[in-house]
């Protein structure tokens, strides 16, 4: 019992990271249907990118996302003007194997720039954990998972209360309706396609408190946000975090329960039972 | 009339090819080295072009050949570990097995109408399945690499001291692989499948099964691989879970897509140049500083995709028009 709830915790603060990672793709295929297959990749960039200006000025994790996210936003918008662009009415496998290409690039020069060694940084100073009754709960997850929490919200404030945000929903609902209406589609696609990488900054920053970061671990972050995706369907945000958490919490039961190697394999199999019986996902509207 | 004259020039390429590719091993054969290069663009050539039925003539992104060709390779190296069963009969084991466990996923996904993207997200998601299985199941995979027994030379068992018979029978899989590929092409599948691929919808409303149209190209696709499962453990000599690769089951689908969706001879066209080149690259950097072939290489492959996203096959095709047109012309004035 004991041993339930503790991974219940685990997985639940997992799960909320998991959905802001989330979240950036749901913005990305939700606003201009594109396929990006290398958003997982865009995590490891972020997390190499919190662990270069985490050692380069001695800074902590936990702040690294203040110079990594415009870093990244910056980043976002040149491949949006460089590769996205060209290829929205392509077929959607063109997407992919352009995506795939940007995946392999980004991998190619993390392993250039930082060798193929995993990095991590120095201990946080979140590091150190609570007790709560007979439970641990590892201080560094629970303020990522807060954090998450509160960017999650703020994005929803974004996109629900702010003129930016409702373009962006705007052209997601109706690209003809709103290109009518004076929205300027392309910018709209780029602060889009930005704000959804640098999104990853922010989960890039928090990983880093407590993992640590090599080149290959870009596809396994790509297929969890597909999950997620697939699981929350698109244009809901609460049930993007519901769905984070039963993927955060699927796996960490599956870790303590069956085998800590069956982590992903648990979350696949929710990903092929959720297409098989709900190909609109649990809490879609579209 | 065009259109035969576009086939007489496609087979004279391969012809072409095709010696040129029998005499390979007189020029590398003292080099294992080279030869086993050789031999893995081949392998990709091979895959690349069963994927085609798949990806390029039905238009389904299937992201899991991997899963097949790890699937191919086990069952035959655990048939020859344990039983001294002949990988020869071992790799029809091994196809059949991946065309089973492909039926197994593809009813329930094309039953389910599963499309598109969330189609290539679950192929691929599959090979990471399998890997992860064949990891926990310690009687057939586990964490260790199995070897094969050695033997110096034994064609019961497939198993050579050198690199140059297993090129030959890459090679003789592409050729079976090429033929596949056209003659479905040519057959009243292959119009069935390039309707759907073009537009699933308007193909079913014309009363085309998609459903048992793809689960057929489903099936040749997955045997082929699994056969070339079975011959990818014999060539390496082991077997181990990190053979249902998901990164390199991407590859074989960007083959594809960049070769030429449809297009018989353009994945291993694509296969040829762009593993070509990364081997070339990987044996003349690599050493030096490592990733730099696949900066190299990923820059090649995204300007590819935007300048030619019909695949660089097309180049030829248009080359050829164009030299026809030309022609033409001179006569016309004349």
């Amino acid at each position: 019992m004991e041993t339930i709830i503790q991974s219940l915790f685990d997985g639940v603060l997992m799960g909320c990271i998991y959905a802001l990672i989330a979240l950036g793709l749901s913005l990305i295929f939700g606003v201009m249907n594109v396929v990006n297959f290398a958003h997982g990749d865009f995590v490891m960039l972020s997390m190499y990118f919190s662990f270069w200006v985490g050692s380069l000025w001695g800074i902590d994790a936990v702040l690294t996302p203040l110079i990594t996210f415009p870093l990244l936003f910056t980043f976002g918008i040149v491949v949006y003007y460089g590769m996205i662009d060209h290829i929205l009415r392509e077929h959607f496998t063109i997407q992919i194997a352009v995506t795939v290409g940007l995946m392999t690039f980004l991998r190619a020069i993390t392993q250039l720039v930082w060798k193929a060694r995993p990095r991590a940084l120095p201990y946080s100073f979140i590091q150190g954990s609570i007790q709560l009754g007979g439970y641990t709960i590892a201080l560094s997850r629970l303020t990522s998972a807060i954090i998450s929490l509160i960017i999650i919200a703020g994005i929803s404030f974004f996109l629900s209360s702010t003129w930016p945000g409702r373009t962006i929903r705007a052209t997601s609902d109706d690209l003809d309706a709103a290109s009518l209406l004076g929205v300027d589609f392309r910018k709209t696609y780029a602060l889009a396609f930005g704000l959804g990488s640098s999104l990853t900054a922010i989960s890039g920053g928090l990983l880093m408190t407590f993992q640590q970061v090599d080149p290959t671990m870009g596809l396994r972050f790509g297929l969890l946000s597909w999950c997620i995706l697939a699981l929350a369907g698109l244009g809901s945000i609460p049930g993007l975090l519901i769905s984070g958490l039963i993927i955060g919490v699927g796996e960490s039961l599956a870790m303590s329960f069956w085998d800590p190697r069956a982590r992903s394999l648990v979350i696949y199999l929710i990903f092929i039972l959720v297409l098989w019986l709900r190909p609109r996902g649990i809490f879609g509207r579209k | 009339m065009n259109r035969k004259k576009n086939r007489n020039i496609e087979n004279f390429l391969l012809l072409f090819f095709l010696i040129i590719a029998l005499l390979v091993p007189l020029i590398f054969g003292s080099n294992q080295y080279k030869m086993l290069l050789v031999t893995t663009v081949l392998l990709y050539g091979v895959m690349a072009t069963s994927w085609n039925i798949i990806g390029g003539l039905a238009g389904q992104l299937d992201l899991g050949s991997f899963a097949y060709l790890g699937l191919g390779a086990f069952t035959s190296s655990t048939l020859f570990i344990r039983f001294n069963f002949t990988p020869w009969l071992g790799m029809i084991l091994g196809g059949l097995v991946a065309v089973g466990f492909a039926l197994l996923i593809g009813i329930p996904l094309f039953r389910f109408r599963i499309r598109e993207v969330w189609y290539a997200l679950t192929t691929c998601a599959l090979v990471e399945i399998l890997k992860v299985v064949f990891t926990m199941w310690e009687e057939v995979g586990g964490p260790v690499e199995r070897y094969l027994p050695y033997f110096r030379g034994s064609l019961y068992h497939m198993r050579f001291g050198s690199y140059v018979p297993y090129y030959y029978i890459i090679l003789g899989m592409l050729l079976i692989a090429l033929l596949v590929n056209s003659r479905i092409a040519r057959s009243e599948l292959g119009y069935y499948l390039k309707a759907l691929g073009e537009d699933e919808t308007a193909a079913e409303v014309l009363g085309v099964n998609t459903r048992a149209c793809k689960l057929r190209a489903l099936v040749y696709y997955s045997f082929l691989i699994g056969v070339t499962g079975a011959i990818y453990a014999n060539i390496y000599g082991y077997v181990h879970p990190s053979f249902f690769n998901g990164q390199e089951s991407i590859k074989i689908a960007i083959l594809g897509i960049v070769g030429g969706r449809g297009i018989t001879y353009g994945p291993l066209l694509a296969a040829l140049l762009l593993v070509g080149a990364q081997e070339f690259l990987r044996a003349s950097l690599g050493g030096e500083v490592s990733g730099l072939y696949l900066v190299i290489y990923s820059i090649i492959l995204i300007l590819v995709v935007l300048f030619r996203p019909k695949g660089i096959a097309t180049l030829f095709q248009d080359g050829y028009q164009k030299l026809v047109a030309r022609e033409v012309k001179k006569k016309s004035v004349v």
